[in-house]
């Protein structure tokens, strides 16, 4: 959840936002956190580099709990 | 055709625009201008210009209304002859928007000139005649009571096809591009739409809020502009259970000129003279078949397409992949150098290597190598070219994911690698 954090803080400093202080697996990527598709692939890809896992490959991701299935389960 | 005046022309934001308001504003319109440059790309006022261009047979131009002042100097134009508007001194008064639609039937000197994205320098200039947009057109009986789901950015080919499919049916459009994606299915529930066009990543960040529903009532779905996506058919049939699914493979330069039902493309027959492969494999298209400004220029020549494809049969063809530089990011075409030229420009940049990065959500995605002043900050360099770009860049050509290298890979002859 940590690491997550980390990711999401850092796109999110890069971009000039203010950096949230945590994540709940409920948070939704695109109503809470805001994410448009050019930030979801954003994400994505940055995810990739980190876990090797590309979320988005074979489903749905709607909440932040979505993901961590993905990179606890992989 | 018998149309009824108060049946909606246009939904955008929840105002729900008819066409006896369209035809209203046409009779009402005391400004024009020759070029389309409206902030926020807001679409009633798009359709109604162009309409009203067509209406009064005038050429027009159009423009993103989220280019920067930048962007519109690289198109060679001057931002203050772009936003220049003149007084309609003479307008003739109708009473019923059929007579708008007879009217536009004789059309002459019309044409609309849009810009695509050039693989060097400059973005080319495409002129299209009412022909070449409505080539493929379907007008029919049967098609009048359609319902589009309007899911394109209306500045564009892709969307002004959309716009002149449902104006010649005068059809209903639902502007869901730049919505909340969360009101969709709200909005095609309400509105019962019956016709989606979009882009694989358009319906791939849908897809959560539809997934939980069956829509019975949309008889079609097309998309197209990216490349073909096996595993989206699946979920889109699943959760469209009545629609015809078609691919459509459309440019700026030739609008729409084929259509698939899965990834085999059809090339119809009166095309079959004007369509040829290279050696290497690249779709070539007669320049006969594209925009007017580009066929006057052009007379007997081929235009290459950058699309590597694999011919089925003699009628059909599979793509393969692109061979430009160019990179597609949901449906946009980025052109790297445009975006290296600009970046290259904040201070602390010493060299930049501008290239895609595949991803499941928008296919490509723009990301940079950065060689760095060791003075400046990484950090605060990120941010700073981060910034530079949102302000001089559509959203789409912003590199999101900056790396820092110690030197760019070359090619012997010096160009750097963008693999």
């Amino acid at each position: 959840m940590q690491e997550l954090l980390d990711i999401v803080n850092e796109m999110r400093e890069e971009a000039g936002k203010s950096t949230i202080e945590k994540l709940e697996p409920s948070m939704d990527l695109r109503d809470d956190l805001e994410l448009d598709s050019l930030m979801l692939a954003e994400l994505t890809v940055r995810l990739e580099d980190e876990f090797d896992i590309d979320i988005f490959e074979d489903g749905i991701i709607q909440t932040i709990g979505d993901i961590l299935i993905k990179i606890n389960g992989k | 055709m018998v149309n009824n005046m108060k049946q909606t022309f246009l939904v955008h934001n929840d105002i729900v625009y008819t066409y006896e308001n369209l035809l209203d504003d046409l009779n009402n319109k005391e400004i024009y201008s020759t070029y389309i440059y409206v902030q926020d790309n807001n679409p009633y006022e798009i359709f109604l210009s162009i309409i009203h261009s067509l209406l009064y047979d005038y050429p027009i131009e159009i423009l993103d209304g989220d280019f920067s002042e930048k962007e519109i100097d690289e198109l060679g134009l001057n931002v203050g002859n772009v936003l220049m508007t003149s007084k309609i001194t003479e307008s003739s008064h109708f009473l019923h928007f059929d007579e708008v639609m007879q009217q536009i039937q004789a059309i002459e000197k019309w044409h609309l000139t849009l810009y695509t994205s050039g693989t060097t320098g400059r973005p080319k200039k495409v002129s299209h005649t009412f022909h070449s947009f409505t080539r493929n057109v379907k007008k029919h009986n049967k098609l009048e009571n359609d319902v589009w789901a309007f899911a394109y950015n209306p500045t564009h080919m892709a969307g002004l096809q959309v716009f002149f499919q449902a104006l010649l049916n005068q059809n209903t459009l639902i502007y869901i591009f730049g919505e909340s994606l969360k009101n969709v299915p709200t909005l095609i529930k309400k509105y019962q739409v019956t016709n989606i066009s979009a882009t694989p990543t358009f319906y791939r960040n849908v897809l959560p809020y539809l997934q939980d529903d069956i829509y019975s009532i949309i008889k079609r779905v097309t998309f197209g502009g990216e490349k073909f996506d096996a595993a989206l058919v699946v979920k889109l049939n699943s959760i469209f259970p009545n629609a015809k699914i078609t691919n459509v493979y459309a440019s700026t330069e030739a609008g729409s000129l084929f259509a698939a039902r899965g990834d085999e493309f059809e090339i119809k027959a009166e095309y079959q003279q004007l369509i040829k492969t290279s050696a290497e494999n690249e779709l070539c298209i007669h320049y006969s078949l594209l925009g007017a400004s580009l066929h006057e220029q052009q007379k007997n020549e081929w235009f290459h397409t950058g699309d590597l494809v694999e011919m089925v049969d003699q009628n059909h063809f599979k793509f393969l992949s692109r061979q430009s530089d160019m990179i597609n990011v949901g449906g946009y075409k980025v052109n790297p150098f445009e975006v290296e030229d600009l970046l290259i420009q904040v201070p602390g940049v010493n060299d930049i290597l501008v290239k895609s990065k595949k991803n499941s959500v928008t296919g490509e995605l723009i990301v940079a190598d950065v060689v760095k002043d060791s003075k400046i900050d990484g950090k605060e360099l990120k941010i700073a070219i981060k910034k530079f770009a949102v302000a001089h860049l559509q959203e789409w050509k912003v590199p999101r994911i900056i790396k820092f290298v110690d030197e760019l890979p070359c090619t012997r002859t010096g160009k750097k690698v963008r693999k």
